[in-house]
């Protein structure tokens, strides 16, 4: 067992070898769909990453209408308190979002001059439990606050989790349309250089069949090959993603092009690399996919004919 | 040691390979058949390692019944027997002891006894001194030895040969003669497919006729 071990593996590579260029090419081939595979899986996980992130820090701002006195106020902010998924309520006065105001303001604070105290509304900042930081969470809490007439606007973003949700579900949609699509290529091409090495070795595969050579050791070296070529194409597409992302895109395409204002506001948002799990997988998918490739050739051309 | 019943084979272009072939070899028998070009000697051969199936009728060889419904193990009944053909089918990349050593090594041997066996059959078909030499320096003698040799090295009780002289020489064909008659001495069974009817008369070997896919006469 362990001398045909050896012989198979021998001959995996020696089948690799004596048919380089067709190896290289659908190495290559493999590199480039999964580095277009992988860079959907990077901006999808970008993407959900960053909407996690965004629903740690989210919050309802409930907006009053004037002149609603302060003894109602503690009264709402207790009926609020109680609502399903609400952590903390902090009212805010309007001397308090005025003093906000100027603070954010800084140096440029004197636009605020002759403005009155009163014109900015009070309102209460609601806090939600984290496992209530979700979209639907989101909807329900406001509809229950819609019914106190003492609100006059409420405030969650939105459209912006929306949009960004709709975004991130196409994103999602197009990697795995597209990875169907690359899936098939992929088989088509290493079926295809498969069938290459297979011609170019027929004789030799015709003589181990008269020789009785079982069908796995006629077939196992090409599985290999197959498995081999899923690896290396999609290992180098790996690499040359975290290239593109660490040179390219992180340091010299976001930083010099964008202007100083985006700038800050995205330095802030970390834009992370595919994490070990997802690479592992990608990897193994890339092999998975040789592997069938050379199974559908070998199925295909390798079987006794009886 | 090989039976077949009834067997006809029709291909699928509607051409009668075989007709109602029933014969039996027993084991240890030198057995050549004959017939013209077409008569149905290698579709007869194919039969028996399993390259072809027959459209009706019953094969047996080693005990296998390799016509019976289901049957897969082609590789395991072919390991029970060495084939010879008239082009020799080596591998025109490698020297004299890799083709050999190929048999062994395809089907699991260590390497130690590849090295002893590849020798010893090497002795017994006089190359041992061509062990290192391609294949391609060799003459057509030569390499049919070779492909005899590799056929052999696994010791098989049955050989299979298609016109193994067919491309050699008279001393060519002595050579391989001899060979082959000793083996037959050491107890393989041969069947040796030829239409060269001057090389039958010279062995004293029994004589399976074909013609036109039928078998006609059988003589010894």
């Amino acid at each position: 067992m362990f001398f045909l071990l050896r012989y198979v593996m021998r001959r995996a590579f020696q089948n690799m070898k004596g048919n380089l260029l067709p190896n290289l090419t659908t190495i290559a081939i493999i590199g480039i769909s999964m580095l277009i595979f992988s860079s959907f899986s990077l901006i999808a996980f970008n993407l959900t990453s960053f909407l996690k992130a965004w629903e740690e820090k989210i919050e309802v701002m409930a907006y009053l209408k004037k002149g609603v006195v302060l003894s109602d106020v503690e009264g709402l902010r207790r009926k609020i308190r109680q609502f399903e998924g609400v952590e903390a309520v902090k009212y805010v006065s309007s001397d308090d979002a005025m003093d906000f105001m100027e603070r954010k303001l800084g140096r440029q604070k004197n636009l605020l001059e002759g403005i009155p105290p009163g014109i900015l509304p009070s309102s209460f900042e609601i806090r939600l439990k984290k496992d209530f930081r979700n979209t639907n969470s989101l909807k329900r809490i406001v509809t229950q606050l819609n019914q106190f007439p003492q609100i006059e606007e409420i405030q969650y973003g939105q459209e912006w989790v929306e949009t960004f949700l709709t975004l991130t579900h196409l994103f999602r949609i197009s990697q795995w349309v597209l990875g169907g699509l690359l899936l098939m290529g992929i088989i088509f091409i290493t079926f295809n250089t498969l069938q290459l090495t297979i011609s170019s070795r027929k004789e030799e595969i015709e003589i181990m069949q008269i020789l009785g050579a079982s069908p796995s050791v006629i077939q196992v070296p090409f599985y290999i090959e197959g498995l081999i070529q899923g690896l290396v194409g999609t290992s180098l597409a790996i690499l040359c993603l975290f290239y593109l992302h660490y040179e390219v895109l992180l340091y010299k395409v976001f930083f010099l092009y964008i202007t100083p204002s985006i700038k800050d506001w995205a330095s802030g948002i970390p834009i992370l690399f595919l994490p070990p799990d997802k690479i592992t997988l990608i990897i193994l998918g890339g092999m998975v996919l040789g592997f069938f490739g050379s199974f559908a050739a070998s199925m295909r051309f390798l079987k006794y004919r009886v | 040691m090989i039976q077949l019943t009834h067997v006809s084979k029709i291909y699928p272009s509607q051409i009668t390979a075989l007709s109602d072939v029933t014969l039996e070899i027993s084991a240890g028998e030198f057995a050549f058949l004959t017939g013209p070009s077409g008569s149905g000697k290698t579709t007869l051969l194919r039969l028996l390692y399993c390259a072809e199936r027959p459209t009706s009728g019953e094969v047996i060889v080693n005990g296998i019944h390799v016509t019976k419904k289901g049957f897969r193990m082609v590789y395991q009944l072919r390991r029970t027997m060495g084939i010879v053909f008239q082009d020799f089918k080596l591998l025109q990349d490698r020297t004299v002891g890799q083709n050999i050593a190929f048999a062994l090594e395809v089907t699991g041997h260590a390497p130690k006894e590849i090295k002893k066996k590849v020798s010893e059959i090497l002795n017994r078909v006089g190359l041992q001194a061509r062990e290192e030499d391609s294949v391609l320096s060799l003459s057509a003698g030569e390499q049919q030895r070779v492909a005899i040799a590799r056929a052999l090295v696994n010791d098989p009780p049955l050989l299979l040969a298609d016109e193994p002289t067919g491309n050699l020489d008279d001393t060519m064909t002595a050579e391989v003669m001899q060979i082959l008659t000793d083996l037959h001495h050491r107890g393989t069974t041969i069947v040796f497919a030829t239409h060269d009817t001057d090389l039958i008369l010279r062995y004293p070997y029994r004589v399976i006729h074909l013609r036109r896919g039928r078998r006609v006469e059988s003589s010894a």
